[in-house]
């Protein structure tokens, strides 16, 4: 199973670190999952139901958990500030406007 | 006397105009410059030792003693360090994008260096995981950076207490074992130490290639200036 055995608990000792080909493999599957999210209209990811099944399973077969947890946890920080800047540019127009 | 007139006369011509009053005055003149620009030299010297002593006195304490071990299993500690300038990051190998990024980065800051100095920066990683980062594990992952890294790792004390020293915060889960899958939370800083092992600058993350290459050709120039050699 290639670099990702190590997060089994089978293998407990002497994994190997995640190299840079590993490490662009599961970039792309989560860019890849990330695009369906955005093409469905999801920002949490796992609030998709049945869509993007074949995505996610890339995905988790080629990221360790704990990197899928947080790949997903920053993409809904992005998206919440995403919302913040635009409310805050907004606001700012609007105070343009008025004053 | 009238004879002498004309010998006297000549004796002014060969001395042109040196009279004795002339000489006073050229010996007045010279202790004056002299002693002028003894005097300038004086301030320019007391100005330049005050700038240097700026210049250290605003450095941050970071660093210190460490003792820890190389991924070629051999012992490592700061005296190691000296004679080069060193670009030290802290890190995990299981970290999954901004690590490898930043290791990204110092390899190709230490190439361009080493391309118009030679190789007088060493490029350090310190791993912040001592629980799963093994000697060997760390060499498997440094075959993806710069081949003159140096991969440190250590006992959790030892790593914690270079942390400290280097003012690197870290944060392991608690209770895990070697084989977990887990993040470790850490600053993110590259740090620049001069061959005396003196903290010279810490990057963030945001820091580009070329501000960090900027900083240390300033930095080289003035300790080439003052020490005379390069490291």
């Amino acid at each position: 199973m290639g670099w990702f055995g190590w997060s089994s608990s089978s293998k407990s000792t002497n994994e190997d670190p995640p190299l840079r080909q590993d490490r662009q493999k599961c970039w792309e599957t989560r860019d890849a999952y990330f695009a369906c999210l955005d093409r469905v209209g999801v920002v949490k990811a796992g609030d998709e139901g049945k869509q993007c099944a074949v995505e996610n399973a890339a995905y988790n077969e080629n990221c360790a958990r704990s990197w899928i947890d947080y790949f997903n946890k920053r993409r809904v920080i992005a998206e919440q500030q995403k919302g913040l800047l635009a409310a805050a540019n907004t606001q700012a127009q609007d105070a343009k406007r008025t004053s | 006397m009238s004879q002498q007139t004309p010998s006297g006369a000549r004796d002014r011509a060969a001395v042109g105009v040196f009279t004795p009053k002339a000489a006073i005055l050229f010996v007045a003149v010279g202790t004056g410059l002299f002693m002028y620009f003894r005097h300038e030299k004086q301030k320019l010297l007391e100005q330049k030792q005050k700038e240097l002593e700026s210049r250290q006195y605003g450095r941050a304490h970071v660093g210190g003693p460490f003792s820890l071990m190389t991924h070629k299993g051999e012992p490592f500690t700061d005296k190691d360090l000296l004679g080069k300038w060193t670009l030290l990051y802290f890190g995990f190998t299981n970290c999954p994008d901004i690590c490898p990024a930043e290791l990204d980065k110092m390899t190709t800051i230490v190439d361009k260096i080493e391309s118009t100095y030679g190789p007088i920066v060493q490029p350090v990683f310190l791993s912040v995981d001592p629980a799963r980062d093994s000697p060997c594990q760390i060499a498997k992952y440094l075959t993806d950076f710069h081949p003159r890294f140096v991969g440190l790792t250590g006992s959790y004390e030892d790593v914690k207490a270079t942390c400290k020293a280097y003012r690197v915060y870290f944060s392991t889960p608690p209770g895990t074992k070697p084989g977990d899958d887990y993040l470790v939370d850490h600053s993110i800083f590259v740090y620049l130490m001069d061959p005396e092992g003196q903290f010279v600058e810490a990057f963030g993350q945001v820091t580009t290639v070329e501000e960090v290459l900027g900083r240390f050709e300033k930095e080289l120039r003035e300790w080439a200036k003052e020490k005379g050699r390069k490291v």
